[in-house]
């Protein structure tokens, strides 16, 4: 077989993806409305697919393919199994809300594409697959948020689209600048050269890339159209567009401190040091007195990301970076997932308080939110605990001990919003609120009940986050086999 | 003998196993309290007999790593004293509270203490390590607080009570620190090897040591909490003031007099603390209307005497002292809590010719009160000479003989009230309704007690005094003839003078404690007692007034203090947290103000966000 | 493989009370009592066939029923679990308590069977936290704990319950995550990296670098410090304790606190012995200000349960005292700092024991009059002379008398720290005097006088009837109600089996420390010549 067939062998799992999303469409045009599951069954069994083809390339040695373009290392393969995997479970989480819909199987169909752009993110070993990477992972996802069609879904899809537009200029500027100070695109070759450019040129392309993948992260100051586009669109959706963008997106962070800018003398660690800073800070700091559901756990997001960027500072400097972000990112993925699922089983909720009373006597679900927002906490024996004790561990080994400390402190002050919301599910209910003489907020709530998929996503995040909290030497050794 | 070490372990164990069984079954044991308890002290009798015989030491497991941390019971020269003393007293007292108490009282509760407190002094007084002096020692202090309030219902005995706990364990700090110094200064808790301890150390050890003994026998300054333990039974009294408690103070100090001589200081300190505790106190019980706290005073002023012996080494003295003085007290707080019974009051004024109403207790406490005068030939007073012939140093002895008269005055003053003929108009039933009757056996107690008080004078006789120097295991300066003479002839000046006086002028004690014309009045007459007189009334008023007040002025301090603490911890400590929360939430307020949902602005910021960063990037290498 | 099992045996209860529907009622709170049981059960029998060794044993060798299993290869962190003596005492007390609260709740009538799965999800924190000897696990279960007591205290708490059960979590939370940072400076000071305490303490890392070693132990010390508590973190523990229920409050005091003093002779002496010889004057005196604060404060309270509390500031006072001598090791000979260390393990017992006894009967009070006030109490003794007997040996017990454990305990941290640290020692020593005041005075103020009870007060004596009735009954706890002279039911036969028998315990360590010592010398030993390195 042709060198060229071997390399294309390397990407099967993308192109299970890609062809999945292909049937998918075709099957979507030949369905009837009502038939649609077979779609979303399609989609799984792809997503499946392509995670099991990930499995035996994990442990290789890493490989450049199609002249460098493309990287398959542990974080590829770390992105390819969270990504497939995550997306399936989304696609389940999405299909109450979108079952019946007239375009459901282009929401389907959007979502792996969505999911191969992140991928592409994460491997990307070249600036110029970089942003096609970039352009992938965004404009599905455009699409995404105004899936709903409503005043507010396209309000937030425009918002989401123009600071895209910019972000993406400004990505463009950086590339060209470190194409001018490097001539070369692909990361081995920047890094070869980065040391000799000039170092305004350089300045200005790192910050470009990184803003690049900052924007598709949310990190600060990229991230105003987080709280808008999550507030705006379906928990389902909005679950999608926290999760899957952001880990294709740090991963490519990580990637590119790890690889070209490793060796420019501009100190990039403090850059994405500060950035990290800013996010977790604002995101905590935002969420204090949030009241709506959606809103509380977009700047959650924001915050986690700050976490996840400690590691992604001392990418280049210390060796347990590379498991710290496999862990951070899969204990990320499923409590996020999680969380959103929780929210999504009292959709029309929009604030805690109604949350609260719809979800009223729901026991296990209480106990799964509970299990999820203490373990975006980082409350031990979850999984994002077992990555934030990786993560800082990392940090502080990269010697950026007082990241460490601050992130600690922002860790405190994350408790504050996420208790608010376990106080209003757990609280012994004072007075039933009967229909007629309820306040508003009961008057939303009695009139509609709790939805069971989203329900069993929760039961199944919560569990998951504390097994693989349990279990994380099972995830590493699967992910991170060496 | 192998018996030994098993019966000394008994000696301790079954009065305390008896006790806590008592204590257990509540009222339910009432019936069965007295008996259970008299049976329980004539046993430990019989084994105190056989400990005696053959000085059995043991020791039981306590704490580990360092030497002396076992529970460890010597039984020396001293400590057989001391046992048989115990024993013999106990068992007496224990009689008289089952004759006296009222029939309806708690008695299981009472009885139980009563025992618990025997058990404590008798591991007391045989402790050879440190944790099994301290373990006895605030037991004792502890049983004594549930005795001195054992009517609780009744308002301020409790009270009493928690002041002798209180002024009896901040003395006991003193054996903690010293129980440290120990360890550190000798590297084990063995009492004996205290006189060897290195350095400070041995100061330290020294210093705690003589609180603690000074804290427990009510010598200056912690005098006060012994008026207040009046408030206990009568029976209480005649254990607490006689065998046990206070005379544990002393005890302890002859048990280390030679760390008080290694030190130097020390053993003075204690001489004099003694000296002056007998002078003072004995002045205080001159001025006394109340007959339990004139015995108050004096047991005070007594045990004085067993503290200046152990400061000026005449150990054989001290605790021949100890002993006599056990017999006397223990029969006069047997006297007056008969009285009380009987008569329903146990004021001076109330008693007046009650020596005359019931005869037998009548002569017991007579004989008695002349011990406690040091009236040769009995018991007090061959002791108190063989106490003072050790002092040395002029004032010192100056200051002991002036005691010693003082206590002659303060005999007098007991005997004249007793012994005057009751003119029928006496306030009687003051404190309580009187059964006007005194049990046999409550007499038969009194007397037995009364014979040790006079015949325990034979230590005056050489012989017998070097025997018992012999069991004491120390031998202290003989006095001789002339001393013992002179000392007699001392204390029997000083008694018949104030005696005649008091009785030729009955109602001069009476002005003289009511008016303040009553010193004028008396001015002429009474030569030799005036000036005691004067001194007594002056210091028991600073005494009330001043040492009292101390304890309860320290007491408000401390509230105070705690209050402003309280406070600070509300407003200080506890504000800063608030605030800090405070900080957050306004700061969340203002990390969501960016979010104004304006795309044009999100540029801005954006564009902002990024020039910062890219100065940073630039600057910052 | 029987430690693993003893550490799971509780939540695994819970997991059968949630899960099976029928076990409703009390039956849910006996499933509580014979799980506990067990747990004693089990507890006992491998403390007699756990052998202490002679001479210096545990912490880094002669450790019981070890398991080992890797859990985060990357960073070395492991699910690491072993007893030795000073675990093993710990444990026994953790068990003893949760039985007495278990029967205790026997009553329980407002959701029992959540109310029991917390209080079995706790224990088995509890137990893990003791149990084990890695770093991490420690962690995890400390903070376990943490989340268990938030439910316990929001759920089922009385008075301004959700304020302080907030307080609580945030604030020892703080402490969790400086604690975290301080564990993750020993993974990366060491220059073999693991979480591992005895590979750690084998051979102690940042040895060599006096500046890191000071402020990893700053940390692990505030993270400690305001579990312990020591003053100044110590302001949580007031509020928590007033508003939570009576078994909550036993727990909190009896075994959580002493998580955080356990923490200090297990992980901050024998790993950072350097840093700990160094700073040792610093826990000393932190100590003895513990001491001195907190008997003033409580001496100072108006309100029965606040108290307590403060006197537990104060017990845990004598701990850090004697910790802290125990490192100063250039002016005290091994020998008395080993007694102070011991006397610093048997208080934590002792204090267990006689505080848990006291918040139980501080609980008999709020189950008859709502109320912890003490001008609104009078004269008990009277009508509840079995209570009033059952207070006044606890109080004896907890103000040091000789006879109870407390007085083994308090006596060797004298008597030990005294060389070290004279000054202090001879300040705190003053400490035992005012907690004297302060339980004497307590006593006459509720035991004798006129008889004098809250008005309104339920018959009940189960804690709370209905969630409303708890509302009103919070809210109606702080008013002060008029005076009736009436009759206050004795304590219940369940009440004298919870609170009886810690007594009793509390008696027999006192009388028969050998029981503990045997176990507790060796490994004390053992971490003063640890420290001494």
């Amino acid at each position: 077989m042709s060198s060229e067939g071997q390399e294309a062998l390397q990407l099967l799992p993308e192109m299970i993806l890609l062809f999945g999303a292909v049937g998918a469409l075709l099957l979507g045009l030949w369905t009837p409305q009502d038939r649609q599951w077979r779609v979303r069954l399609v989609v799984i069994i792809a997503c499946l697919g392509s995670a099991i083809a990930t499995v035996p390339s994990l442990g290789g040695p890493t490989e450049r393919v199609f002249d460098d373009a493309w990287v398959i290392d542990g974080t590829t393969g770390v992105v390819r199994l969270l990504v497939a995997l995550t997306v399936a479970g989304i696609a389940a989480l999405a299909s109450p809300s979108l079952s019946g819909h007239p375009r459901e199987t282009e929401a389907y169909v959007l979502m792996l594409l969505g999911g191969l752009g992140a991928i592409a993110l994460a491997a990307g070993g070249d600036l110029l697959l970089l942003v096609a990477a970039y352009l992938l992972a965004s404009v599905p996802l455009y699409a995404l948020a105004g899936f709903t069609k409503d005043a507010r879904g396209t309000e937030a899809a425009l918002k989401y689209y123009l600071m895209g537009a910019l972000v993406g200029v400004l990505m463009l500027v950086g590339i060209a600048s470190l194409v001018l100070a490097t001539g070369a695109t692909s990361y081995p070759d920047v890094a070869e050269a980065l040391p000799t450019a000039p170092a305004p040129l350089v300045a200005v392309g790192v910050l470009g890339v990184l803003a690049g993948v900052g924007f598709k992260a949310g990190a600060v100051p990229m991230h105003f159209w987080l709280p808008d586009v999550t507030a705006g669109t379906t928990p389902a959706m909005a679950a999608y567009i926290t999760t899957i963008p952001k880990i294709g997106a740090v991963a490519a962070a990580f990637r590119l401190v790890a690889e070209p800018f490793a060796t420019s003398t501009l100190n990039v660690t403090l850059l994405v040091a500060v950035i990290a800073v800013a996010s977790m800070t604002l995101g905590n700091l935002a969420a204090f007195n949030q009241t709506e559901v959606l809103r509380l756990l977009a700047y959650s997001s924001i915050s986690q990301v700050g976490y996840l960027f400690m590691v992604v500072a001392v990418a280049a400097r210390s060796d347990l970076g590379v498991p710290a972000l496999a862990t951070y990112l899969a204990g990320y993925a499923v409590t996020n997932v999680g969380a959103f699922a929780a929210a999504a089983a009292a959709s029309q909720a929009r604030t805690l308080a109604d949350w609260a009373t719809t979800i009223r006597g729901q026991r296990w679900l209480v106990a799964g939110l509970v299990v999820c927002l203490l373990g975006l906490v980082g409350t031990p024996p979850t999984a994002v605990f077992v990555g934030k004790l990786a993560v800082f561990s990392a940090a502080w080994d990269g010697g950026l001990a007082w990241l460490v400390v601050i992130a600690a402190i922002n860790t405190v002050a994350s408790l504050f919003y996420y208790l608010r919301w376990i106080a209003a599910a757990v609280q012994p209910d004072p007075v039933r609120p009967d229909p007629q003489s309820a306040p508003n907020g009961g008057g939303i709530a009695v009139d509609q009940q709790v939805l069971r998929g989203p329900m069993t996503t929760v039961y199944i995040a919560a569990v998951m986050s504390v097994l693989l909290g349990i279990g994380s030497s099972v995830w590493l050794t699967v992910a991170l086999p060496r | 003998m192998t018996a030994g070490p098993g019966v000394l372990i008994a000696l301790i164990v079954l009065p305390a196993a008896v006790g806590i069984a008592l204590l257990l079954t509540g009222r339910r044991g009432d019936r069965w309290a007295a008996p259970a308890a008299v049976i329980t002290t004539v046993v430990a009798l019989a084994g105190a007999g056989i400990v005696l015989a053959d000085r059995p030491r043991t020791s039981l497991p306590f704490l580990g790593l360092v030497d002396g941390g076992d529970l460890r019971f010597d039984v020396d020269g001293l400590s057989a004293a001391l046992v048989g003393l115990v024993a013999v007293i106990s068992l007496l007292v224990t009689w008289f509270a089952a004759a006296d108490l009222p029939p309806e009282a708690a008695r299981g509760r009472f009885f139980g203490f009563f025992l618990l407190f025997i058990a404590g002094m008798y591991a007391t007084v045989t402790a050879a390590t440190v944790p099994a002096l301290l373990l006895a020692w605030e037991v004792m202090g502890a049983t004594s607080y549930a005795l001195i309030g054992y009517r609780w219902q009744e308002p301020g005995k409790l009270t009493a009570g928690t002041r002798a706990f209180l002024t009896t364990r901040a003395g006991d700090l003193g054996l903690y620190v010293a129980a440290g110094a120990t360890l550190a200064g000798t590297g084990g808790l063995v009492l004996g090897d205290l006189p060897t301890a290195e350095g400070g150390w041995q100061h330290v050890a020294a210093a705690g040591v003589l609180v603690a003994a000074l804290g427990k026998s009510a010598q200056l300054p912690f005098s006060a909490w012994l008026s207040g333990a009046m408030q206990g039974p009568s029976a209480v009294s005649a254990l607490l003031h006689s065998a046990t408690m206070v005379a544990a103070g002393g005890y302890l100090l002859l048990r280390v007099q030679p760390l008080l001589e290694a030190t130097g200081w020390a053993a003075a300190a204690a001489a004099w603390s003694g000296a002056l505790t007998a002078l003072v106190l004995g002045a205080i019980a001159v001025a006394q209307r109340d007959l339990k706290q004139l015995l108050a005073a004096s047991t005070a002023a007594q045990i004085g005497f067993v503290v200046l012996a152990a400061g000026t080494g005449a150990v054989a003295g001290g605790s021949a002292q100890l002993v006599a003085h056990a017999a006397v007290k223990a029969a006069l707080f047997v006297a007056a809590g008969a009285w009380l019974t009987s008569l329903g009051t146990k004021q001076l004024a109330g008693l007046r010719g009650a020596a005359r109403r019931h005869r037998g207790i009548g002569a017991a406490a007579s004989v008695a009160a002349l011990a406690l005068g040091g009236i040769p030939p009995l018991s007090l007073w061959a002791t108190k000479e063989q106490v003072l012939a050790g002092t040395d140093g002029t004032i010192l002895r100056v200051v002991g003989f002036a005691a010693s008269a003082m206590s002659a005055v303060y005999a007098a003053r007991m005997l004249t009230v007793l012994l005057a003929r009751p003119t029928g108009g006496e306030p009687l039933d003051a404190e309580e309704p009187g059964t006007r009757r005194v049990p046999v056996a409550v007499t038969v107690v009194a007397l037995v007690l009364a014979l040790f008080a006079a015949g325990l004078g034979v230590l005056a006789w050489p012989p017998v005094a070097e025997a018992f120097d012999d069991v004491v295991g120390a031998a202290g300066a003989a006095p001789g003839l002339s001393e013992l003479l002179l000392g007699g002839l001392l204390a029997l000046a000083s008694f018949a003078a104030s005696f005649l006086i008091l009785r030729a002028r009955p109602a001069l004690v009476q002005s003289l404690e009511d008016s303040p014309l009553g010193r004028w009045v008396g001015l002429g007459h009474l030569l030799s007692a005036r000036p005691a007189l004067a001194v007594a009334r002056a210091v028991a008023v600073v005494d009330d007034r001043v040492v009292d007040r101390a304890v309860m002025g320290a007491a408000r301090v401390v509230r105070r203090a705690a209050s402003y603490v309280a406070q600070a911890d509300g407003r200080i400590v506890d504000g800063a947290v608030r605030a800090t929360a405070r900080g957050f939430r306004w700061a969340g307020g203002v990390a969501r103000r960016p979010q104004t949902g304006l795309v044009h602005q999100y540029y801005v910021q954006v564009a902002a966000g990024l020039g910062f960063l890219l100065v940073l990037l630039l600057v910052v290498r | 493989m029987l430690l693993t099992v003893v550490i799971l045996l509780p939540v695994a209860a819970a997991a059968v009370l949630l899960t099976v529907p029928r076990l409703t009622g009390s039956t849910a709170t006996w499933v509580w009592v014979v799980a506990s049981l067990a747990e004693l059960v089990l507890i006992a029998w491998m403390w007699l066939r756990f052998d202490p060794g002679t001479g210096a044993a545990g912490v880094t060798g002669g450790l019981g029923y070890e398991v080992d299993v890797q859990w985060i290869p990357t960073v070395d962190a492991g699910y690491h679990v072993g007893v030795d003596g000073l675990s093993l005492p710990l444990l026994g007390l953790t068990a003893v308590l949760f039985l007495a609260c278990a029967i205790w709740s026997l009553r329980q009538s407002d959701r029992p069977r959540m109310h029991a799965a917390a209080f079995l999800f706790l224990e088995t924190a509890c137990v893990g936290a003791f149990a084990a000897l890695d770093l991490i696990l420690f962690f995890v279960f400390f903070d376990l704990t943490i989340v268990a007591m938030y439910f316990v205290i929001a759920g089922w708490g009385h008075g301004n319950a959700r304020r302080s059960a907030l307080k609580f979590f945030i604030y020892t939370f703080i402490g969790s995550l400086a604690l975290l940072i301080g564990f993750i400076g020993l993974f990366l000071g060491g220059e073999t990296r693991t979480f591992d305490m005895v590979a750690l303490a084998q051979n102690p890392p940042l040895t060599d670098s006096p500046v890191a070693g000071g402020l990893v132990l700053l940390a692990i010390g505030i993270g400690l410090g305001i579990k312990t508590p020591v003053f100044p973190f110590h302001t949580w523990l007031p509020d928590a304790h007033t508003d939570a229920p009576a078994a909550g409050s036993a727990i909190l005091a009896g075994v959580l606190l002493k998580l955080g003093t356990y923490g200090f002779i297990r992980i901050a002496m024998p790993i950072l012995p350097d840093a700990w010889q160094r700073w040792a004057m610093v826990p000393v005196v932190i100590g003895v200000i513990s001491v001195l604060w907190g008997a003033l404060a409580a001496l100072a309270q108006k309100d029965v349960k606040r108290m307590i509390a403060y006197t537990s500031v104060n017990h845990m006072g004598y701990v850090l005292l004697g910790l802290g001598a125990a490192g100063l090791a250039a002016d005290a000979d091994p020998q008395a700092r080993a007694v102070a260390t011991v006397g610093a393990v048997y208080q934590m017992v002792s204090h267990g024991l006689l505080t848990g006894a006291l918040f139980l009967l501080a609980g008999i009070l709020w189950s008859r009059g709502r109320s912890y006030a003490f001008n609104e109490w009078g004269g008990l003794a009277r009508p509840a002379p079995v209570f009033a007997a059952l207070l006044a040996v606890a109080a004896f017990g907890s103000l040091g008398l000789p006879g109870f454990a407390s007085f083994i305990a308090e006596f060797q941290v004298f008597t030990g720290a005294l060389q070290a640290a004279p000054v202090a020692t001879i300040t705190a020593v003053l400490g035992i005097l005012i907690t004297a005041g302060l339980f004497l005075n307590t006593l006459q103020r509720l035991l004798t006088g006129t008889t004098v009870v809250p008005d309104d007060r339920t018959d009940t004596d189960t804690d709370l009837t209905e969630p409303a009735d708890a509302v009103a009954g919070g809210a109606t706890a702080t008013l002060a109600r008029p005076r009736r002279d009436q009759q206050m039911t004795d304590v219940t036969a369940r009440e004298v089996l919870a609170i009886a028998p810690l007594l009793i315990l509390a008696v027999l360590l006192g009388l028969f420390p050998r029981l503990l010592l045997d176990v507790i010398e060796p490994a004390a030993v053992m971490v003063t010549d640890l420290v001494s390195r």
